[in-house]
């Protein structure tokens, strides 16, 4: 996958992040942050009450006279208590944004490493077709836990050891607020990630690319902050209500992003049943109904069996050639300043997988006995495909 | 002390169930307290005489979830 051609599942990822990322875990992240805080928290307090309580006794005595003397020593006292207020605003502050800057870095480089999980897992087109429909079958799992259809569902999400959960938990309550706690327990918080989260991170696997996968993480967590910090900050909560509607959107996202990967998964399989081939069927039946079917796609291989197509950002062209079927095909595959996913071009049924160069060409020879039927090409993430149709 | 098994409503992901397990240090009384998540279930194991049901009740409430006897 590119990154224009996965412009739109780093835009989904950033949406769930907005609408739900930080809400399904901000019960114990914001927990975690409280506990963190709650020491400069309570001293702030502990001062302000002081503060009130001077100020209420001075109003009491404003009636009677007091010397010079007193005032200043009242002065003093009420300066000397208002000091630990003025760093609070900061330190209130500061707390929070370290804690959410380290989360965001730590899932940033969990990112990558599941990205490098996924391109080891790499193995063929076809292992990496399942790698993508078992993601999709676990996100619309996940989407079905949220809109909390059966308990079975349940299961879809993987509880963290009790060990790691206690361990976090009791750290964030035993350690002052300084910088290095928010930081360590921010960076933690991969430890505990919530079902949305973890249905990114498999997002991330399979996307089979550092790169992507540290984007995909970097755009879900980023999202996730605003949500968080203003949340943490002004220390409210969202009605159950209002929770329960974010958690539809965000289920509703995942169910998109389960059906684009198990779509791609589908293509890569070279499957006839994924909805863009399933359209591309129809389309061709539409044409040949209307007897516009040479126009509108088909290309064919010259005498010697040879065709040329461009591979662009934007997919195959053409995207169906019709050849004689049982005659090998010599394929010419062009790209010209071609940066997108397209880059990486799959024949499943023969095991070719290449990257492509990008510009340049390289020629595949399909041998006669693969001449048969219908024959797919695609992309390495079943993005854009197209094939041959041999009669 | 009493042993006693409670459903739990309004668990959605491990952090409620990290959330929960933390009264376990915040409650006195409370000997353990272990929550699932896939069964929407708490085990607490609690002494009577320094908490009743109806105070864990509350203070599972307060942390914005329901809590009935399973």
């Amino acid at each position: 996958m590119s990154f224009d051609a996965s412009t739109n599942v780093l835009g989904l990822a950033f949406i769930t992040g907005v609408t739900t990322g930080g809400l399904s875990c901000l019960a114990v992240q914001a927990g975690l942050l409280a506990t963190s805080v709650a020491r400069q928290a309570e001293t702030d307090v502990t001062a302000q009450l002081a503060i009130r309580h001077v100020v209420a006794q001075r109003k009491k005595r404003s009636n009677r006279k007091l010397t010079k003397e007193q005032r200043r020593s009242e002065r003093a006292a009420l300066a000397t208590l208002a000091q630990p207020e003025k760093p609070k605003r900061r330190s209130t502050a500061t707390p929070i944004a370290l804690f959410l800057a380290a989360k965001l870095i730590a899932y940033t480089v969990l990112g990558v490493l599941l990205g490098w999980l996924g391109s080891v897992l790499q193995l063929s087109p076809y292992s990496r077709a399942a790698l993508q429909i078992g993601i999709g079958i676990f996100m619309l799992g996940t989407a079905a836990r949220l809109f909390n259809l059966h308990p079975i569902f349940r299961y879809f999400v993987i509880e963290p050891p009790r060990f790691i959960t206690r361990f976090i938990r009791r750290y964030a309550k035993n350690n002052a607020s300084t910088v290095a706690t928010p930081l360590f327990l921010g960076t933690l918080t991969i430890f505990i990630p919530c079902g949305v989260t973890q249905a990114m991170m498999v997002l991330a696997v399979g996307t089979g690319s550092p790169l992507l996968g540290a984007a995909i993480m970097f755009a879900f967590i980023l999202g996730t902050t605003p949500v968080f910090f203003g949340l943490a900050y002004v220390a409210t909560r969202l009605g159950e209500v209002l929770q329960t509607r974010f958690l539809r959107v965000a289920g509703a996202v995942v169910i998109i992003l389960g059906l684009v990967s198990i779509e791609g998964g589908l293509n890569l399989m070279g499957s006839p049943y994924s909805v863009s081939n399933l359209l591309n069927s129809a389309a061709v039946s539409i044409a040949q109904a209307s007897g516009t079917y040479q126009d509108v796609a088909a290309a064919q291989p010259d005498a010697n069996g040879a065709i040329t197509i461009q591979a662009s950002n934007g997919g195959y062209s053409p995207n169906l050639i019709k050849a004689p079927a049982g005659k090998p095909v010599s394929l010419t595959v062009v790209t010209s300043g071609t940066t997108g996913c397209t880059r990486g071009f799959v024949i499943p049924s023969i095991g070719f997988q290449r990257s492509l160069p990008e510009t340049g060409q390289i020629t595949i020879s399909i041998p006669a006995s693969a001449a048969t039927g219908n024959l797919r090409y695609t992309c390495s993430m079943g993005m854009y495909s197209g094939y041959f149709e041999f009669t | 002390m009493a042993k006693q098994v409670f459903n739990v409503k309004g668990m959605h992901c491990s952090a409620c169930v990290m959330t929960l397990e933390g009264l376990e240090d915040e409650l006195a009384g409370i000997r353990s307290l272990k929550v699932s998540l896939h069964k929407q279930r708490a085990e607490i194991d609690f002494d009577e005489k320094r908490i009743s049901e109806d105070e864990i009740r509350k203070a599972f409430e307060r942390a914005g979830y329901g809590l009935a006897r399973a």
